[in-house]
């Protein structure tokens, strides 16, 4: 699963969850993509089994690309804790996803084999998302 | 190649108010520019637009009609919403019919590659030079029996009579990978399952609730974890 080597702040603030994806809005390596519709946290775990979802559907005939990197810890205290005592341990590592981001690449398929695989790995992910192509038929 | 007329209103304000109202009004605020004249802000019909563009590709040349004056036009820049498509401003290029200009073509692959390989896109467009006119919509590209390890360079592709290429004839344009054997992949996405912990199922919907309450182990030298011995004393508690 995608981690970071090592982080400058091991406990960060909650990532902003407003606005629009200043970039990676577009298509850059393959013919389809997932694009998100909502903002959201997506975890490590759910990126893996999106890209799992996919791969599996398109077996041995395409290539991925993952667009996003969860670089954000999010911090949880352990169960039945008083408040205080500082912040909890690091839990999660999320991607912080704003509307308009390509979260996934894909090529070499058929657009029908895509347009499966991408709506397999959309039912992974936490957010509403669409299925795009380069030349911009959604 | 088919006209594209589009007529064109000239915009007198300016400004970010002034855009929205011409969005709102169903026009797309544009510029046209070239040949040493001065740049014109004009707008144009936001349906007709998108259907040249829809019809006629990137490269559309477009006849823009203003003042009772028309002009061809090839679009330079568009800029378009990201979530609603919707096309937010255009840079338009003033040409003279029969004038070379160089444009970007984008590349499309036609054709089945060996079963073992897999296109993969180095470079999607290649720039061309050719008469203003007769500009292709797109290069095709056949990879048929096309196998792992080989490449289509820039200068292999065959271009429309009269359009020159300008690219690197060097560059590649597609390589090709060797897909992975059906043992590894699975032994890949099994690996990867067990580390995310994902028991596979033959229904999807199994797996769909996998996402949560995961828990990541926290990755060794990352910061001073000066808090951390409060959470040790908070769970001794």
């Amino acid at each position: 699963m995608l981690i970071p080597r090592r982080v400058k702040h091991r406990k960060q603030h909650h990532p902003s969850r407003s606005g629009r994806a200043k970039g990676g809005t577009e298509i850059n390596f393959g013919e389809y993509a997932i694009q998100a519709l909502e903002p959201a946290y997506v975890t490590n775990r759910q990126i893996e089994s999106a890209r799992i979802a996919m791969t599996r559907h398109i077996r041995r005939g395409g290539k991925v690309w993952i667009s996003i990197y969860p670089d954000r810890p999010l911090t949880k205290k352990p169960a039945e804790t008083r408040m205080g005592s500082g912040k909890g341990s690091p839990e999660w590592w999320v991607a912080n996803v704003k509307p308009g981001r390509v979260l996934f690449e894909l090529s070499g398929v058929a657009e029908p084999v895509a347009r499966e695989a991408m709506r397999r790995a959309i039912h992974k992910l936490p957010m509403k998302c669409r299925f795009i192509t380069r030349e911009g038929e959604v | 190649m088919a006209d594209f007329r589009l007529d064109a209103e000239s915009r007198t304000e300016f400004g970010k108010g002034s855009a929205r109202r011409t969005r709102r009004a169903g026009r797309v605020p544009a510029v046209l520019y070239g040949h040493g004249q001065d740049v014109v802000h004009l707008s144009l019909p936001a349906r007709e637009f998108a259907a040249a563009l829809r019809n006629g590709g990137t490269n559309v040349l477009l006849t823009i009609v203003l003042d009772g004056k028309e002009q061809l036009a090839l679009t330079k820049a568009v800029q378009r919403d990201p979530l609603t498509r919707v096309h937010e401003h255009v840079d338009l290029l003033l040409v003279r019919r029969g004038e070379k200009t160089t444009v970007e073509v984008p590349i499309v692959i036609v054709g089945q590659p060996a079963p073992d390989a897999i296109p993969n896109h180095q470079l999607n467009t290649v720039s061309i030079e050719a008469d203003a006119t007769r500009l292709p919509d797109s290069i095709e590209v056949d990879v048929t029996g096309r196998e792992a390890g080989q490449g289509i360079t820039a200068g292999d592709l065959a271009l429309p009579a009269g359009s020159t290429l300008i690219t690197d004839p060097e560059a590649l344009v597609i390589g090709f990978l060797g897909a992975p054997t059906a043992e590894a992949l699975e032994a890949e996405l099994a690996e990867a399952e067990a580390e995310a912990g994902i028991e596979r199922e033959e229904s999807d919907e199994a797996a769909e609730g996998a996402g949560e309450g995961d828990v990541v182990p926290e990755p060794q030298d990352q910061g001073s974890g000066e808090s951390m011995d409060a959470a040790e004393n908070s769970k001794n508690d």
